[in-house]
């Protein structure tokens, strides 16, 4: 006799514990099964964690202002459960965005204004008040340097920055993951580990359950896909899944770097989250007192599309495995080094390299599937992080209205927010969709 | 006064290495400037900055690609590079040589500095060889350095914690250890600047050196695998802080 459960979430990532946990709240009996040994450590481990609100679509700033507001009441998010490995903590920094020619900031603005967000718009004396190790020159278009105009003198400075009070960074992305699986389990949740997919199998045109690697067989009503990189595999494991997607997803490769701080300045204790367009840069603090440079992907920057299984085991080979790679390490800290011209440079690449489950337009595929009784929480490309405990309670109601007898694709689902007084159409996030031309087609989302 | 600085393109410790025909590696990966040699090139800098009339040379035997290593070390601060080109690897005695003559074809050295050892070959006895070829003094794992009148006066480390002083006169050659001080490394102005600094570019075969009776191959490479069995450390907190001093002192050796 199989084990039956009511879902099996494959994925215990920072997307998969928390659709565990809203599920378990609501009585369902969950497993999430995961082919790593514990929570967060796939993907979810090597995300930066930035919690920002500037997206390029309204419901995308929504999203993530909502998501604020439970990183900063973590403690009663989790229900005040216990967790061995302690807790993750959010740093409110605040966050800026640079106003330049890389961001449609003024977009950004209105899609603020239209939400709620609290945000004051700073001239560049201001920031140099408050960030004195910056440049504020205006270095665009983004270039690499292997291109002479790279070290081209600029001419002008930015128009200054969109400064928000609320934003910053998790500083233990793979442990929020533990704590939210903690707080499932205390709700009945189950959790198995070095568990491996390798089928999903239906019955009747519906969903029945997985079986596992070494042929193990579990049985469920409802399965959802939370796999990360490994998404696009999934998806193929189950009859009908990925033929009825038109948005599509696969892994890319990125690189971050972990520079060290400027001699005299205390970027752990006194810096910001900055979001720099104007050089194809984000920056958040690290530990050692350490600038953490994620990339914008500019145009500039080869885009580097993996098979999830030979990255992770190190094969491909200088420039898509994971290794750092020279040319990225120099592009993206000397890119840096122009914001902050006292940036010293180590010769040695310092940092992560880890996958992106992107899809065709960078804005996640949170939905039903063709087949009745499989679900999907995929193509979070990048920039889902902060959303994960919205993104949890949203797929459950979703999962709980569609068992209920809701067509989805026909009548979508409206979400409503908890703190925010706002609505989103799930609709937006439909595997159906054509591509989204708002989107920013980045990190950015 | 000048003062070179013999420096070499290795590969990043951190990266994947794969053993191609048994005798050398695939060489697709990461190269950079030997980790020993920034500390010889800070501490060149800093004597520079102490001292008047002091010029700086960098002087590297590699392929092409090992250009970008003499780049980073102008960007560190160092006047102008040297770069000796060969295709093929040469050991300890053919590259002393090329490295001597080099810097006698160029000008007078005053002191040259080298890293204790590259973090490839670990050979450990370039430094020796070139003070040999020059009638020389040497010392090496040095950690403090102090340039007076007509000598230097050094400590060099030894294992244990032992450290002994030396004075050496000038000229002399002395082999940088990780404790000399903390590297510098360039900004991007100081990035910028060093790209008009000058790299001149000597073929091997143009050196004259003579051919040693003596020469040291590599037979073949072997991966090393080690196998990491963590065992956990169980009782109370006092019990678990006894065995990590026993394992800290009479294990790892390091209190």
């Amino acid at each position: 006799m199989n084990k039956k459960y009511d879902a099996i979430i494959i994925g215990a990532g920072v997307i998969g514990c928390p659709i565990a946990y809203e599920l378990s709240k609501m009585g369902y009996k969950t497993l999430n099964v995961d082919k790593l040994p514990d929570a967060g450590e796939g993907s979810t481990a090597g995300s930066c964690a930035i919690v920002r609100a500037h997206y390029s679509t309204a419901d995308g700033v929504a999203m993530a202002y909502e998501g604020f507001k439970y990183w900063l009441d973590w403690e009663n998010y989790l229900d005040n459960v216990k967790d061995e490995k302690g807790l993750a903590r959010y740093m409110n920094t605040g966050s800026f965005l640079l106003k330049s020619q890389g961001h449609d900031w003024k977009k950004v603005k209105k899609n603020y204004d239209e939400v709620g967000v609290q945000y004051e718009e700073l001239d560049n004396d201001k920031i140099k008040e408050m960030v004195p190790v910056a440049d504020l020159h205006e270095y665009w278009p983004v270039r690499r340097p292997e291109d002479p105009k790279f070290y081209d003198e600029p001419t002008k400075e930015i128009e200054g920055a969109i400064f928000c009070p609320e934003g910053g960074y998790v500083n233990d992305p793979a442990l929020s993951a533990h704590n939210i699986m903690r707080a499932a389990e205390a709700k009945g949740a189950e959790f198995m580990f070095n568990a491996e997919v390798v089928d999903i199998r239906s019955d009747n045109g519906k969903v029945a359950g997985i079986t596992l690697k070494d042929g193990t067989q579990i049985d469920a009503g409802i399965v959802v896909n939370v796999g990360g990189p490994h998404s696009f595999k999934i998806n193929k494991m189950a009859d009908g899944v990925w033929e009825g997607c038109n948005i599509k997803t696969k892994s890319l490769r990125h690189e971050v770097m972990y520079c060290p701080s400027p001699d005299g300045y205390d970027y752990l204790n006194d810096g910001y989250h900055m979001s720099d367009g104007d050089i194809g840069c984000y920056v958040r603090p690290e530990v050692g007192n350490t600038f953490l440079i994620g990339s914008e992907d500019p145009d500039c920057d080869p885009q580097q599309w993996v098979d999830p299984d030979d990255f992770y085991a190190g094969k491909g080979g200088n420039g898509k495995d994971n290794v750092l790679t020279d040319a990225q390490w120099k592009a993206q800290c000397y890119r840096l080094g122009k914001r902050i011209p006292s940036l010293q440079v180590p010769n040695q690449p310092k940092g992560v390299v880890d996958l992106y489950d992107c899809s065709d337009d960078w804005i996640p595929v949170y939905d039903k599937s063709d087949l009745p009784g499989f679900y999907m929480a995929i193509g979070t490309s990048g920039n889902q992080y902060k959303n994960a405990p919205v993104v949890g309670r949203m797929m459950a109601e979703l999962i709980d209205a569609c068992e209920k007898g809701l067509d989805h694709d026909k009548e979508p689902l409206q979400y409503k927010f908890k703190y925010t007084d706002r609505s989103t159409d799930v609709g937006f996030f439909s595997r159906k969709r054509e591509i989204n031309y708002n989107s920013s087609f980045s990190v950015n989302g | 006064m000048q003062l070179y600085v013999c420096i070499k393109h290795v590969p990043d410790s951190a990266a994947h290495i794969s053993i191609v025909d048994k005798t050398h590696i695939d060489e697709n990966l990461t190269f950079l400037l030997n980790p020993y040699d920034e500390h010889a090139i800070t501490e060149a800098v800093r004597i520079k900055e102490s001292l008047p009339g002091v010029e700086i040379i960098a002087v590297c035997l590699g392929k092409n690609d090992a250009d970008k290593t003499l780049r980073s070390a102008l960007a560190m601060g160092v006047d102008r590079g040297i770069l000796i080109t060969s295709d093929k690897r040469h050991d300890s005695i053919e590259t002393a040589q090329a490295l001597k003559s080099a810097i006698e074809q160029d000008g007078t050295p005053d002191l040259i500095f080298t890293g204790k050892e590259s973090i490839d070959a670990e050979g450990m006895q370039t430094m020796f060889r070139i003070g040999a070829l020059f009638d020389f003094p040497v010392a090496t794992n040095v950690v403090r350095v102090d340039i007076e009148a007509d000598r230097a006066v050094v400590d060099s480390a030894l294992s244990g914690g032992i450290v002994n002083t030396y004075e050496l006169s000038l000229p002399c050659v002395l082999g940088a250890g990780r404790g000399l001080n903390t590297p510098r490394y360039p900004t991007f102005p100081d990035v910028v600047k060093s790209k008009k600094k000058p790299i001149k570019k000597i073929m091997f075969k143009e050196l004259n050196i003579n051919v040693s009776l003596a020469g040291m191959n590599i037979v073949e490479l072997e991966p090393l695998l080690q196998s990491r069995e963590p065992k956990e450390i169980t009782g109370d907190a006092g019990e678990i802080a006894e065995t990590i001093i026993r394992i800290l002192k009479d294990g790892a050796k390091v209190i």
